[in-house]
């Protein structure tokens, strides 16, 4: 499995989720960049970009907080009815979970959606509505509103599903440390579309991301999180 | 094959193990990586069987398929494959009735990559589980449902071939939960 370049693994580790983290601020742009370059889908391990960021703090979220909080970006697309959607308004205020990905993945993103949906069902019906879960396509062309819907219903009836011109959801990515690239159709008729998986969680009270879940991330962080971000607990 | 698994065997064929004379011989002649390379394809040619050589002996478990997000829609597979043998082993393909692509993955970093095979260690395991190996089956005879057995094909590069039903789970779904 391909481990991060960077190198830096004498953090300390711990078994997923279960040790909290934050960064000094030295730290900051080290968490900053790992969480561009080395935390995709996953590998579904414990290795690599997962034990280098983390260390102990006193968060009460088990995901990894960000020490640099990225903005919500600028992202204006067709949500799964096929009307323009525009993430900063039309989540400002609530707490957001945002994940690039594509339906035809068949491992990481319905997984990743699907353990997210888990933790949701489990929160009662007004905390549901505290948290706005985001699935950005990075398969635009395939990715139609309907074909959205359908996938994401699966998963949760009311997430939002958004699709578009790939071009800004590479550009709303990039400032998200978010890898995506344009997908590549294999000579089977697969398609396969290289995206950054990790879950950024944005604040109610100031709209930004504080909060990162690696792809590896059990259903169990979830549920432990996402009671908290429903309140809007400060990471 | 690990390189590992073939610098015992190219040890062992030196030393005269089940190999032939030729074989010896051959592998005798180069120095460093070609006896090496040698004892490799040796290893490959005297696998699957022959009195004293060693053997993979595999058995398939907690194998399921998740229920494709999009019904009829492309969907993964999990399995585990434990080997008790003493030879290493290799799964090189796996089909199913049920479908007319089944193709196995890596999930790395930021994308999955298409493998030929995956490594059977002697006396070890190998995991197809979410977020790293897996399988990618597409082309349904009939759109999956909760409950269905879809049987899957398991071929390995020693000779053996395992049938397992496999069940259909919801999408969520983990062996134990």
């Amino acid at each position: 499995m391909p481990r991060p370049t960077t190198g830096t693994t004498t953090a300390a580790t711990s078994s997923r989720g279960t040790t909290r983290r934050a960064f000094g601020a030295a730290a900051l742009g080290l968490a900053a960049t790992l969480a561009l370059t080395a935390c995709g889908s996953g590998g579904g391990s414990t290795d690599g970009a997962a034990k280098v960021v983390k260390e102990t703090s006193n968060s009460p979220y088990q995901g990894t907080v960000l020490a640099k909080q990225f903005e919500k970006p600028e992202l204006v697309l067709d949500d799964t009815s096929g009307q323009p959607f525009d993430l900063r308004k039309q989540t400002a205020g609530h707490s957001t979970l945002l994940f690039f990905g594509y339906t035809s993945c068949p491992d990481v993103c319905p997984t990743t959606m699907g353990d997210i949906g888990v933790a949701m069902a489990a929160l009662s019906p007004e905390e549901q509505k505290k948290i706005d879960v985001v699935f950005v396509s990075t398969d635009p062309e395939r990715d139609t509103p309907k074909v959205l819907r359908t996938w994401l219903d699966s998963m949760g009836k009311n997430f939002i599903g958004l699709t578009g011109d790939l071009n800004k959801v590479k550009a709303a990515a990039k400032t998200l440390g978010v890898m995506v690239e344009d997908p590549i159709v294999n000579k089977d008729g697969s398609v396969t579309s290289s995206h950054g998986a990790q879950v950024l969680a944005f604040m109610p009270s100031d709209d930004k991301a504080h909060v990162l879940y690696l792809s590896n991330s059990s259903v169990d962080t979830y549920k432990h999180d996402l009671p908290l971000l429903a309140k809007g607990v400060p990471a | 094959m690990r390189w590992g698994d073939r610098l015992r065997w190219a040890d062992r064929a030196i030393r005269g193990g089940p190999m032939s004379s030729q074989f010896r011989r051959s592998a005798l002649i180069g120095a460093g990586v070609a006896t090496v390379l040698t004892a490799g394809t040796i290893l490959v040619a005297c696998g699957s069987g022959g009195a004293g050589v060693q053997k993979s002996v595999l058995t398939v478990a907690d194998s399921y398929i998740p229920l494709p997000a999009t019904p009829g829609g492309m969907a993964a597979g999990y399995l585990t494959v434990k080997n008790t043998g003493g030879a290493a082993d290799q799964l090189v393909k796996v089909s199913s009735p049920a479908a007319t692509s089944v193709t196995m993955h890596r999930s790395t970093d930021s994308t999955m990559q298409e493998v030929d095979s995956l490594d059977v260690p002697a006396h070890g395991t190998l995991a197809l589980d979410r977020g790293g190996n897996h399988l990618m089956i597409m082309g349904w005879e009939k759109a999956p449902a909760l409950g269905d057995r879809l049987e899957l094909d398991l071929t390995f590069a020693k000779g053996n071939t395992i049938s397992v039903q496999v069940p259909v789970k919801p999408l969520t779904y983990r062996p134990g939960s």
